[in-house]
Protein backbone atom coordinates (compact mmCIF):
# COMPACT_ATOMS: atom_id res chain seq x y z
CA UNK A 1 0.00 0.00 0.00
CA UNK A 2 1.26 3.45 -0.88
CA UNK A 3 2.47 5.78 1.83
CA UNK A 4 0.52 8.94 2.70
CA UNK A 5 2.57 12.06 3.27
CA UNK A 6 1.33 15.55 4.08
CA UNK A 7 3.17 18.56 2.65
CA UNK A 8 2.21 21.91 4.18
CA UNK A 9 3.04 24.86 1.94
CA UNK A 10 3.08 25.17 -1.86
CA UNK A 11 6.18 27.32 -2.34
CA UNK A 12 9.44 26.19 -4.00
CA UNK A 13 10.40 23.80 -1.14
CA UNK A 14 6.93 22.28 -0.72
CA UNK A 15 6.37 21.86 -4.45
CA UNK A 16 9.72 20.16 -4.99
CA UNK A 17 9.13 17.85 -2.01
CA UNK A 18 5.64 16.96 -3.30
CA UNK A 19 6.93 16.20 -6.81
CA UNK A 20 9.80 13.99 -5.58
CA UNK A 21 7.48 12.02 -3.28
CA UNK A 22 4.81 11.66 -5.95
CA UNK A 23 7.40 10.27 -8.35
CA UNK A 24 8.30 7.67 -5.71
CA UNK A 25 4.64 6.60 -5.77
CA UNK A 26 3.62 8.28 -2.52
CA UNK A 27 0.12 9.72 -2.08
CA UNK A 28 0.85 13.35 -1.38
CA UNK A 29 -1.60 15.80 0.19
CA UNK A 30 -0.42 19.34 -0.55
CA UNK A 31 -1.98 21.99 1.67
CA UNK A 32 -1.73 25.60 0.47
CA UNK A 33 -3.13 28.60 2.38
CA UNK A 34 -3.48 30.70 -0.82
CA UNK A 35 -5.61 30.04 -3.86
CA UNK A 36 -2.59 29.35 -6.07
CA UNK A 37 0.70 27.44 -6.03
CA UNK A 38 4.20 28.98 -6.12
CA UNK A 39 4.45 30.74 -2.75
CA UNK A 40 6.00 34.16 -2.36
CA UNK A 41 7.85 34.10 -5.74
CA UNK A 42 4.45 33.75 -7.44
CA UNK A 43 2.53 36.02 -5.07
CA UNK A 44 4.96 38.91 -5.54
CA UNK A 45 5.68 38.12 -9.20
CA UNK A 46 9.43 37.66 -9.00
CA UNK A 47 10.82 38.16 -12.48
CA UNK A 48 14.44 36.99 -12.62
CA UNK A 49 16.22 34.79 -10.11
CA UNK A 50 19.85 35.17 -9.09
CA UNK A 51 22.57 34.13 -9.73
CA UNK A 52 22.10 33.52 -13.47
CA UNK A 53 19.09 35.84 -14.00
CA UNK A 54 16.95 33.05 -15.42
CA UNK A 55 13.24 33.88 -15.66
CA UNK A 56 11.42 32.96 -12.44
CA UNK A 57 8.74 31.29 -14.53
CA UNK A 58 11.28 28.74 -15.79
CA UNK A 59 11.80 27.66 -12.19
CA UNK A 60 8.57 28.32 -10.25
CA UNK A 61 6.35 27.82 -13.30
CA UNK A 62 8.03 24.48 -13.99
CA UNK A 63 7.51 23.31 -10.40
CA UNK A 64 3.82 24.30 -10.58
CA UNK A 65 3.30 22.55 -13.92
CA UNK A 66 4.89 19.32 -12.65
CA UNK A 67 2.79 19.45 -9.49
CA UNK A 68 -0.43 20.06 -11.36
CA UNK A 69 0.14 17.27 -13.85
CA UNK A 70 0.99 14.62 -11.25
CA UNK A 71 -1.96 12.42 -10.31
CA UNK A 72 -0.37 11.38 -6.99
CA UNK A 73 -0.60 14.90 -5.58
CA UNK A 74 -3.91 15.96 -4.05
CA UNK A 75 -3.98 19.74 -3.74
CA UNK A 76 -5.96 21.70 -1.14
CA UNK A 77 -6.35 25.48 -1.62
CA UNK A 78 -7.31 28.21 0.89
CA UNK A 79 -6.45 25.42 3.26
CA UNK A 80 -5.18 24.95 6.77
CA UNK A 81 -4.74 22.17 9.27
CA UNK A 82 -7.78 22.50 11.48
CA UNK A 83 -6.83 19.86 13.99
CA UNK A 84 -3.93 17.53 14.45
CA UNK A 85 -3.37 14.41 16.55
CA UNK A 86 -0.56 11.88 16.86
CA UNK A 87 -1.56 8.26 16.87
CA UNK A 88 1.34 5.91 17.50
CA UNK A 89 3.82 6.59 14.73
CA UNK A 90 1.14 8.14 12.50
CA UNK A 91 -0.60 11.49 12.36
CA UNK A 92 -4.30 12.30 12.03
CA UNK A 93 -5.09 15.69 10.53
CA UNK A 94 -8.27 17.51 9.60
CA UNK A 95 -7.64 19.57 6.47
CA UNK A 96 -10.05 22.44 5.99
CA UNK A 97 -10.05 23.94 2.49
CA UNK A 98 -12.28 25.58 -0.10
CA UNK A 99 -13.66 22.12 -0.83
CA UNK A 100 -14.68 21.39 2.77
CA UNK A 101 -13.16 19.40 5.65
CA UNK A 102 -11.36 16.11 5.27
CA UNK A 103 -9.82 13.84 7.89
CA UNK A 104 -6.75 11.89 6.84
CA UNK A 105 -4.04 9.73 8.36
CA UNK A 106 -0.42 10.40 7.37
CA UNK A 107 2.80 8.44 7.74
CA UNK A 108 4.91 11.58 7.89
CA UNK A 109 4.71 15.33 7.40
CA UNK A 110 6.79 17.99 5.68
CA UNK A 111 6.35 21.57 6.88
CA UNK A 112 7.33 24.13 4.21
CA UNK A 113 5.40 27.18 5.32
CA UNK A 114 8.01 29.68 4.13
CA UNK A 115 8.59 33.25 5.19
CA UNK A 116 7.06 36.73 5.06
CA UNK A 117 8.74 39.79 3.54
CA UNK A 118 9.65 42.26 6.30
CA UNK A 119 7.26 45.22 6.24
CA UNK A 120 9.55 48.30 5.99
CA UNK A 121 6.81 50.51 7.47
CA UNK A 122 7.78 48.93 10.80
CA UNK A 123 11.04 50.94 10.74
CA UNK A 124 9.96 54.57 10.62
CA UNK A 125 13.35 55.99 9.62
CA UNK A 126 12.87 54.77 6.06
CA UNK A 127 9.59 56.65 5.48
CA UNK A 128 8.07 53.71 3.58
CA UNK A 129 4.41 54.42 2.79
CA UNK A 130 5.09 58.08 3.60
CA UNK A 131 6.71 58.89 0.26
CA UNK A 132 5.44 57.23 -2.91
CA UNK A 133 8.94 56.94 -4.35
CA UNK A 134 10.23 54.83 -1.45
CA UNK A 135 9.58 51.19 -2.37
CA UNK A 136 11.15 47.88 -1.39
CA UNK A 137 12.79 45.03 -3.30
CA UNK A 138 9.59 42.99 -3.56
CA UNK A 139 7.74 46.04 -4.94
CA UNK A 140 10.54 46.58 -7.48
CA UNK A 141 10.53 42.91 -8.41
CA UNK A 142 6.78 43.13 -9.10
CA UNK A 143 7.24 46.35 -11.11
CA UNK A 144 9.97 44.74 -13.22
CA UNK A 145 7.85 41.60 -13.58
CA UNK A 146 4.91 43.64 -14.85
CA UNK A 147 7.21 45.68 -17.08
CA UNK A 148 6.25 49.06 -15.63
CA UNK A 149 9.25 50.38 -13.76
CA UNK A 150 8.54 54.10 -13.24
CA UNK A 151 8.44 56.51 -10.33
CA UNK A 152 5.17 55.92 -8.46
CA UNK A 153 4.86 59.67 -7.83
CA UNK A 154 4.84 60.83 -11.46
CA UNK A 155 5.19 57.83 -13.77
CA UNK A 156 8.57 58.96 -15.12
CA UNK A 157 11.86 57.07 -15.31
CA UNK A 158 14.02 58.04 -12.30
CA UNK A 159 17.31 59.89 -12.84
CA UNK A 160 18.84 58.11 -9.87
CA UNK A 161 17.92 55.27 -7.54
CA UNK A 162 19.31 54.32 -4.11
CA UNK A 163 19.25 50.80 -2.72
CA UNK A 164 19.42 50.57 1.08
CA UNK A 165 20.55 47.21 2.44
CA UNK A 166 19.73 45.47 5.73
CA UNK A 167 16.22 46.94 6.12
CA UNK A 168 14.55 44.88 8.85
CA UNK A 169 17.62 42.68 9.23
CA UNK A 170 20.61 42.88 11.59
CA UNK A 171 18.78 45.45 13.67
CA UNK A 172 17.90 44.98 17.33
CA UNK A 173 15.40 47.84 17.13
CA UNK A 174 13.12 45.97 14.75
CA UNK A 175 13.74 42.72 16.63
CA UNK A 176 15.54 40.89 13.83
CA UNK A 177 19.16 40.35 14.73
CA UNK A 178 19.85 37.89 11.92
CA UNK A 179 21.07 38.47 8.35
CA UNK A 180 18.38 37.64 5.78
CA UNK A 181 21.08 36.24 3.44
CA UNK A 182 19.47 36.97 0.08
CA UNK A 183 18.68 40.72 0.10
CA UNK A 184 22.25 41.81 -0.80
CA UNK A 185 22.29 39.53 -3.82
CA UNK A 186 18.73 40.43 -4.84
CA UNK A 187 19.56 44.15 -4.57
CA UNK A 188 22.75 43.81 -6.62
CA UNK A 189 20.85 41.75 -9.18
CA UNK A 190 18.14 44.42 -9.38
CA UNK A 191 20.76 47.20 -9.60
CA UNK A 192 22.27 45.44 -12.64
CA UNK A 193 18.81 44.98 -14.20
CA UNK A 194 18.04 48.69 -13.73
CA UNK A 195 21.35 49.74 -15.26
CA UNK A 196 20.79 47.38 -18.20
CA UNK A 197 17.24 48.59 -18.91
CA UNK A 198 17.73 52.25 -17.99
CA UNK A 199 21.36 53.19 -18.72
CA UNK A 200 20.63 56.86 -17.99
CA UNK A 201 19.61 56.04 -14.40
CA UNK A 202 22.37 56.31 -11.78
CA UNK A 203 22.27 53.54 -9.18
CA UNK A 204 23.69 53.70 -5.65
CA UNK A 205 23.84 50.95 -3.04
CA UNK A 206 24.26 51.92 0.62
CA UNK A 207 25.53 49.07 2.75
CA UNK A 208 26.70 48.06 6.20
CA UNK A 209 28.29 44.92 4.72
CA UNK A 210 27.74 43.39 1.30
CA UNK A 211 27.00 39.71 1.79
CA UNK A 212 26.80 38.28 -1.71
CA UNK A 213 28.12 34.98 -0.37
CA UNK A 214 29.83 32.26 -2.38
CA UNK A 215 29.62 32.57 -6.15
CA UNK A 216 27.12 35.45 -5.86
CA UNK A 217 30.22 37.59 -5.34
CA UNK A 218 30.50 37.49 -9.17
CA UNK A 219 27.32 39.58 -9.40
CA UNK A 220 28.66 42.16 -6.99
CA UNK A 221 31.90 42.63 -8.91
CA UNK A 222 29.98 42.73 -12.17
CA UNK A 223 27.73 45.49 -10.79
CA UNK A 224 30.81 47.64 -10.10
CA UNK A 225 32.95 46.72 -13.08
CA UNK A 226 30.43 46.46 -15.89
CA UNK A 227 27.50 48.56 -14.73
CA UNK A 228 29.11 51.39 -12.77
CA UNK A 229 26.87 50.92 -9.73
CA UNK A 230 28.03 53.25 -6.95
CA UNK A 231 28.55 51.24 -3.76
CA UNK A 232 28.83 53.35 -0.61
CA UNK A 233 29.61 52.14 2.93
CA UNK A 234 27.11 53.70 5.32
CA UNK A 235 23.68 52.77 6.62
CA UNK A 236 21.08 55.46 5.84
CA UNK A 237 19.84 57.14 9.03
CA UNK A 238 16.88 59.03 7.69
CA UNK A 239 14.80 59.51 4.55
CA UNK A 240 13.11 62.85 4.14
CA UNK A 241 11.52 64.88 1.37
CA UNK A 242 13.76 66.93 -0.92
CA UNK A 243 13.46 69.63 -3.58
CA UNK A 244 11.91 68.93 -7.01
CA UNK A 245 9.89 65.95 -5.85
CA UNK A 246 12.91 64.00 -4.60
CA UNK A 247 13.56 62.00 -1.45
CA UNK A 248 16.75 62.74 0.48
CA UNK A 249 18.84 59.95 1.93
CA UNK A 250 20.82 61.16 4.92
CA UNK A 251 23.71 59.20 6.35
CA UNK A 252 27.44 58.90 6.80
CA UNK A 253 29.83 57.60 4.16
CA UNK A 254 32.10 56.02 6.76
CA UNK A 255 35.01 55.42 4.39
CA UNK A 256 35.30 58.39 2.07
CA UNK A 257 33.02 61.41 2.09
CA UNK A 258 31.72 61.61 5.64
CA UNK A 259 28.19 62.96 6.10
CA UNK A 260 25.96 62.99 3.05
CA UNK A 261 22.48 64.16 2.11
CA UNK A 262 21.70 63.01 -1.42
CA UNK A 263 18.39 63.63 -3.23
CA UNK A 264 17.11 60.59 -5.12
CA UNK A 265 14.20 60.10 -7.49
CA UNK A 266 13.60 56.67 -6.01
CA UNK A 267 14.71 54.63 -3.01
CA UNK A 268 14.54 50.83 -2.89
CA UNK A 269 14.64 49.22 0.56
CA UNK A 270 16.21 45.76 0.74
CA UNK A 271 13.70 44.43 3.23
CA UNK A 272 14.57 41.07 4.72
CA UNK A 273 12.71 37.88 5.60
CA UNK A 274 10.68 37.05 8.69
CA UNK A 275 9.23 33.80 10.01
CA UNK A 276 5.75 35.27 9.73
CA UNK A 277 2.66 34.32 11.77
CA UNK A 278 2.53 30.86 10.18
CA UNK A 279 5.70 29.69 11.98
CA UNK A 280 4.36 30.00 15.57
CA UNK A 281 1.01 28.68 14.29
CA UNK A 282 2.70 25.52 12.96
CA UNK A 283 4.81 25.19 16.11
CA UNK A 284 1.63 25.32 18.23
CA UNK A 285 -0.46 23.01 16.10
CA UNK A 286 2.12 20.31 15.45
CA UNK A 287 4.00 20.63 18.74
CA UNK A 288 7.35 21.45 17.12
CA UNK A 289 9.90 24.02 18.28
CA UNK A 290 10.30 27.65 17.29
CA UNK A 291 13.73 29.31 17.45
CA UNK A 292 14.56 32.68 19.03
CA UNK A 293 14.33 34.39 15.63
CA UNK A 294 10.75 33.33 14.95
CA UNK A 295 11.53 30.50 12.49
CA UNK A 296 10.99 26.75 12.96
CA UNK A 297 13.89 24.97 14.63
CA UNK A 298 16.00 22.14 13.22
CA UNK A 299 16.64 19.15 15.49
CA UNK A 300 20.33 19.37 14.60
CA UNK A 301 21.45 22.09 12.26
CA UNK A 302 24.46 20.16 10.95
CA UNK A 303 23.52 16.51 11.11
CA UNK A 304 19.81 16.54 10.29
CA UNK A 305 18.80 19.92 8.93
CA UNK A 306 15.47 18.68 7.63
CA UNK A 307 14.22 17.14 10.87
CA UNK A 308 12.09 18.92 13.44
CA UNK A 309 12.36 18.00 17.09
CA UNK A 310 9.43 15.62 16.61
CA UNK A 311 9.88 12.22 14.88
CA UNK A 312 8.05 12.04 11.57
CA UNK A 313 7.76 15.80 11.05
CA UNK A 314 10.28 17.31 8.65
CA UNK A 315 11.13 20.90 7.69
CA UNK A 316 12.08 22.44 4.35
CA UNK A 317 12.70 25.86 2.86
CA UNK A 318 12.53 29.33 4.36
CA UNK A 319 10.36 28.27 7.33
CA UNK A 320 13.65 27.41 9.08
CA UNK A 321 15.41 30.68 8.21
CA UNK A 322 16.08 33.07 5.32
CA UNK A 323 17.43 31.31 2.26
CA UNK A 324 17.66 31.46 -1.51
CA UNK A 325 15.16 29.66 -3.75
CA UNK A 326 17.87 27.24 -4.90
CA UNK A 327 18.56 26.23 -1.30
CA UNK A 328 14.83 25.91 -0.54
CA UNK A 329 14.44 23.51 -3.48
CA UNK A 330 17.41 21.41 -2.32
CA UNK A 331 15.87 21.20 1.14
CA UNK A 332 12.52 20.19 -0.36
CA UNK A 333 14.27 17.19 -1.93
CA UNK A 334 16.16 16.33 1.25
CA UNK A 335 13.01 16.55 3.37
CA UNK A 336 11.17 14.34 0.86
CA UNK A 337 13.86 11.67 1.26
CA UNK A 338 13.70 11.90 5.07
CA UNK A 339 9.90 11.78 5.11
CA UNK A 340 9.86 8.82 2.69
CA UNK A 341 12.32 6.80 4.79
CA UNK A 342 10.28 7.47 7.94
CA UNK A 343 7.03 6.48 6.23
CA UNK A 344 8.59 3.33 4.75
CA UNK A 345 9.94 2.19 8.13
CA UNK A 346 6.63 2.61 9.89
CA UNK A 347 4.08 1.47 7.35
CA UNK B 1 47.43 72.76 32.09
CA UNK B 2 49.43 72.04 28.93
CA UNK B 3 47.87 70.98 25.62
CA UNK B 4 49.14 69.04 22.63
CA UNK B 5 48.75 70.08 18.97
CA UNK B 6 45.18 68.69 18.93
CA UNK B 7 44.11 70.79 21.91
CA UNK B 8 44.09 67.75 24.19
CA UNK B 9 45.47 68.32 27.68
CA UNK B 10 48.71 66.48 28.41
CA UNK B 11 48.47 64.00 31.28
CA UNK B 12 50.29 60.78 32.21
CA UNK B 13 49.35 57.42 30.66
CA UNK B 14 48.42 56.18 34.14
CA UNK B 15 45.93 59.01 34.52
CA UNK B 16 44.34 58.30 31.11
CA UNK B 17 43.98 54.68 32.14
CA UNK B 18 42.41 55.70 35.46
CA UNK B 19 39.80 57.84 33.68
CA UNK B 20 38.92 55.08 31.21
CA UNK B 21 38.62 52.56 34.05
CA UNK B 22 36.31 54.97 35.88
CA UNK B 23 34.07 55.17 32.82
CA UNK B 24 34.03 51.39 32.37
CA UNK B 25 33.16 50.90 36.03
CA UNK B 26 30.01 53.01 35.62
CA UNK B 27 26.98 50.73 35.92
CA UNK B 28 25.59 52.05 32.61
CA UNK B 29 28.73 51.47 30.53
CA UNK B 30 28.10 47.83 29.70
CA UNK B 31 24.56 48.61 28.61
CA UNK B 32 25.68 51.51 26.40
CA UNK B 33 28.64 49.89 24.63
CA UNK B 34 27.84 46.77 22.60
CA UNK B 35 29.13 45.70 19.16
CA UNK B 36 29.83 48.13 16.30
CA UNK B 37 30.33 47.46 12.59
CA UNK B 38 30.89 51.07 11.53
CA UNK B 39 27.61 51.31 9.65
CA UNK B 40 27.52 55.04 10.42
CA UNK B 41 23.77 55.27 10.97
CA UNK B 42 24.33 57.07 14.31
CA UNK B 43 26.56 59.73 12.78
CA UNK B 44 24.28 60.03 9.75
CA UNK B 45 21.41 60.94 12.05
CA UNK B 46 23.45 63.06 14.51
CA UNK B 47 22.39 66.76 14.57
CA UNK B 48 25.71 68.22 15.88
CA UNK B 49 27.60 66.21 13.24
CA UNK B 50 26.27 68.74 10.72
CA UNK B 51 28.03 71.57 12.56
CA UNK B 52 31.00 70.15 14.46
CA UNK B 53 33.72 67.59 14.17
CA UNK B 54 31.66 65.23 16.31
CA UNK B 55 30.71 61.66 15.45
CA UNK B 56 28.90 59.22 17.75
CA UNK B 57 30.41 56.42 15.67
CA UNK B 58 33.88 57.59 16.72
CA UNK B 59 32.74 57.77 20.37
CA UNK B 60 31.75 54.11 20.19
CA UNK B 61 34.84 53.08 18.22
CA UNK B 62 37.16 54.86 20.66
CA UNK B 63 35.53 52.98 23.55
CA UNK B 64 35.67 49.65 21.68
CA UNK B 65 39.37 50.21 20.96
CA UNK B 66 40.12 49.77 24.67
CA UNK B 67 42.79 52.46 24.19
CA UNK B 68 42.75 54.98 27.11
CA UNK B 69 44.60 57.44 24.85
CA UNK B 70 41.66 57.62 22.40
CA UNK B 71 39.11 57.99 25.19
CA UNK B 72 41.15 60.73 26.87
CA UNK B 73 41.33 62.53 23.52
CA UNK B 74 37.57 63.14 23.80
CA UNK B 75 37.56 64.50 27.35
CA UNK B 76 38.51 68.14 26.71
CA UNK B 77 36.29 69.42 23.94
CA UNK B 78 34.82 66.47 22.09
CA UNK B 79 32.37 65.33 24.77
CA UNK B 80 30.87 68.83 25.01
CA UNK B 81 29.87 68.95 21.32
CA UNK B 82 27.10 66.35 21.84
CA UNK B 83 23.53 67.71 22.06
CA UNK B 84 22.41 64.79 24.27
CA UNK B 85 19.42 64.26 21.97
CA UNK B 86 20.03 60.46 21.91
CA UNK B 87 19.06 60.12 18.25
CA UNK B 88 22.11 57.81 17.95
CA UNK B 89 20.72 55.50 20.63
CA UNK B 90 17.33 55.45 18.92
CA UNK B 91 18.65 54.30 15.55
CA UNK B 92 21.74 52.16 16.29
CA UNK B 93 20.98 48.62 15.08
CA UNK B 94 23.14 47.18 17.86
CA UNK B 95 21.32 49.26 20.53
CA UNK B 96 24.54 51.11 21.40
CA UNK B 97 24.13 54.42 23.20
CA UNK B 98 26.98 56.81 22.25
CA UNK B 99 25.08 59.74 23.81
CA UNK B 100 24.93 57.77 27.05
CA UNK B 101 28.70 57.20 26.93
CA UNK B 102 29.10 60.97 26.53
CA UNK B 103 26.96 61.49 29.64
CA UNK B 104 29.24 59.14 31.62
CA UNK B 105 32.39 60.95 30.41
CA UNK B 106 30.88 64.38 31.13
CA UNK B 107 30.00 63.33 34.65
CA UNK B 108 33.59 62.22 35.23
CA UNK B 109 34.81 65.55 33.89
CA UNK B 110 32.47 67.48 36.21
CA UNK B 111 33.13 65.30 39.26
CA UNK B 112 36.87 65.75 38.84
CA UNK B 113 36.57 69.45 38.07
CA UNK B 114 38.42 69.34 34.74
CA UNK B 115 39.14 72.73 33.18
CA UNK B 116 36.91 71.96 30.18
CA UNK B 117 33.95 71.25 32.46
CA UNK B 118 34.45 74.53 34.31
CA UNK B 119 34.68 76.44 31.04
CA UNK B 120 31.57 74.84 29.59
CA UNK B 121 29.45 75.24 32.72
CA UNK B 122 30.37 78.90 33.31
CA UNK B 123 27.60 80.38 31.09
CA UNK B 124 25.07 78.23 32.91
CA UNK B 125 25.88 79.60 36.38
CA UNK B 126 22.63 81.62 36.47
CA UNK B 127 20.60 78.53 35.65
CA UNK B 128 22.56 76.45 38.16
CA UNK B 129 21.90 79.06 40.83
CA UNK B 130 18.14 79.14 40.22
CA UNK B 131 17.94 75.39 39.97
CA UNK B 132 19.87 74.48 43.10
CA UNK B 133 18.67 77.37 45.29
CA UNK B 134 14.99 77.45 44.29
CA UNK B 135 14.22 74.38 42.18
CA UNK B 136 13.30 76.51 39.16
CA UNK B 137 15.29 76.52 35.95
CA UNK B 138 14.29 79.82 34.35
CA UNK B 139 12.51 82.89 35.70
CA UNK B 140 11.24 86.15 34.13
CA UNK B 141 14.03 88.26 35.68
CA UNK B 142 16.60 86.20 33.79
CA UNK B 143 15.33 87.70 30.55
CA UNK B 144 17.98 90.39 30.14
CA UNK B 145 19.29 91.88 26.88
CA UNK B 146 22.89 90.78 27.54
CA UNK B 147 21.95 87.13 27.90
CA UNK B 148 19.57 86.81 24.97
CA UNK B 149 21.15 88.63 22.02
CA UNK B 150 19.59 86.04 19.71
CA UNK B 151 16.11 87.31 20.59
CA UNK B 152 16.78 90.40 18.51
CA UNK B 153 15.39 93.90 19.16
CA UNK B 154 12.36 92.55 21.07
CA UNK B 155 14.49 91.60 24.06
CA UNK B 156 14.52 95.20 25.30
CA UNK B 157 10.73 95.33 25.46
CA UNK B 158 10.45 91.81 26.84
CA UNK B 159 12.73 92.58 29.78
CA UNK B 160 10.82 95.68 30.98
CA UNK B 161 7.84 96.02 33.36
CA UNK B 162 7.99 92.37 34.31
CA UNK B 163 5.55 92.47 37.29
CA UNK B 164 2.89 94.13 35.14
CA UNK B 165 3.35 91.67 32.29
CA UNK B 166 3.18 88.75 34.70
CA UNK B 167 -0.18 90.01 35.96
CA UNK B 168 -1.46 90.18 32.39
CA UNK B 169 -0.88 86.46 31.83
CA UNK B 170 -4.36 84.88 32.02
CA UNK B 171 -3.31 82.05 34.34
CA UNK B 172 -2.07 81.99 37.92
CA UNK B 173 1.66 82.82 37.95
CA UNK B 174 1.67 83.55 41.70
CA UNK B 175 2.87 87.05 40.79
CA UNK B 176 6.61 86.43 41.18
CA UNK B 177 9.28 87.55 38.74
CA UNK B 178 12.38 86.09 40.36
CA UNK B 179 10.94 82.57 39.96
CA UNK B 180 8.67 80.75 37.54
CA UNK B 181 6.30 80.16 40.45
CA UNK B 182 6.36 80.77 44.17
CA UNK B 183 8.26 77.91 45.80
CA UNK B 184 7.34 76.99 49.38
CA UNK B 185 10.29 76.99 51.85
CA UNK B 186 9.42 73.40 52.82
CA UNK B 187 9.89 72.33 49.20
CA UNK B 188 13.21 74.15 49.00
CA UNK B 189 14.45 72.51 52.21
CA UNK B 190 13.57 69.07 50.87
CA UNK B 191 15.37 69.91 47.66
CA UNK B 192 18.53 70.90 49.57
CA UNK B 193 18.49 67.56 51.38
CA UNK B 194 18.22 65.75 48.04
CA UNK B 195 21.05 67.82 46.49
CA UNK B 196 23.23 67.20 49.53
CA UNK B 197 22.59 63.44 49.56
CA UNK B 198 23.10 63.16 45.80
CA UNK B 199 26.36 65.10 45.93
CA UNK B 200 25.13 67.96 43.72
CA UNK B 201 26.41 70.70 46.04
CA UNK B 202 29.78 68.97 46.22
CA UNK B 203 30.04 68.96 42.40
CA UNK B 204 29.23 72.69 42.23
CA UNK B 205 31.88 73.36 44.88
CA UNK B 206 34.42 71.62 42.61
CA UNK B 207 33.52 73.32 39.30
CA UNK B 208 32.51 76.80 40.57
CA UNK B 209 33.55 77.66 44.17
CA UNK B 210 32.21 81.27 43.94
CA UNK B 211 28.77 80.10 42.83
CA UNK B 212 28.83 77.49 45.59
CA UNK B 213 29.29 80.27 48.21
CA UNK B 214 26.29 82.21 46.90
CA UNK B 215 24.09 79.11 46.85
CA UNK B 216 25.15 78.12 50.37
CA UNK B 217 24.21 81.59 51.68
CA UNK B 218 20.69 81.18 50.28
CA UNK B 219 20.47 77.63 51.64
CA UNK B 220 21.47 78.83 55.12
CA UNK B 221 18.92 81.67 54.99
CA UNK B 222 16.04 79.41 53.94
CA UNK B 223 16.96 76.78 56.53
CA UNK B 224 17.12 79.28 59.37
CA UNK B 225 13.68 80.76 58.59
Amino acid sequence: MAENILVIGGGPAGLHAAIELAELGVNVSLVERDTFLGGNPKKFKYKYLFPDLQPADDVIGELIRRTESNGNIKKYFSANIESFKEEGKKFNAVIKSDSGSETKTFDSIIVATGFEHFDPAKDSKYSYQLFDDVIDIKDLERMMGEGNFTRPSNGKTPKNVAFILCVGSRDRHVGNQYCSRVCCTVSVKQAIELREHFPETEVYIFYMDIRTYGFYEDLYWKAMEEHDVQIVKGRVAEITSGPDNTVICKGEDTLLRGPFEIPFDMVVLASGMEGGPQSPEMANKLGIELDEHGFLKYANVTLSPCKSNKDGIFLAGACTGPKAIADAIIEGGAAAMNAYIYAKKNS
Amino acid sequence: MEYDENGVSIVSNEFKKEIFEEAKKDFRYEEYVKGCLNCGVCTGGCPPHRFFDFSPRMVLQNCKSNDPELVWGMMDEYVWACFQCFTCAMICPFLNNPGGVIAILREISVRRGFESAKKVLKPYSRVLLKLTAYGNQLSPDMIQPDFFPDWGPHIGYASQDLPLKRKAIPMPTLQVTNLAWDVAPEAMKELYTIFEEAGVFKIIEVVDPALYEIIQDIVDDVRSE
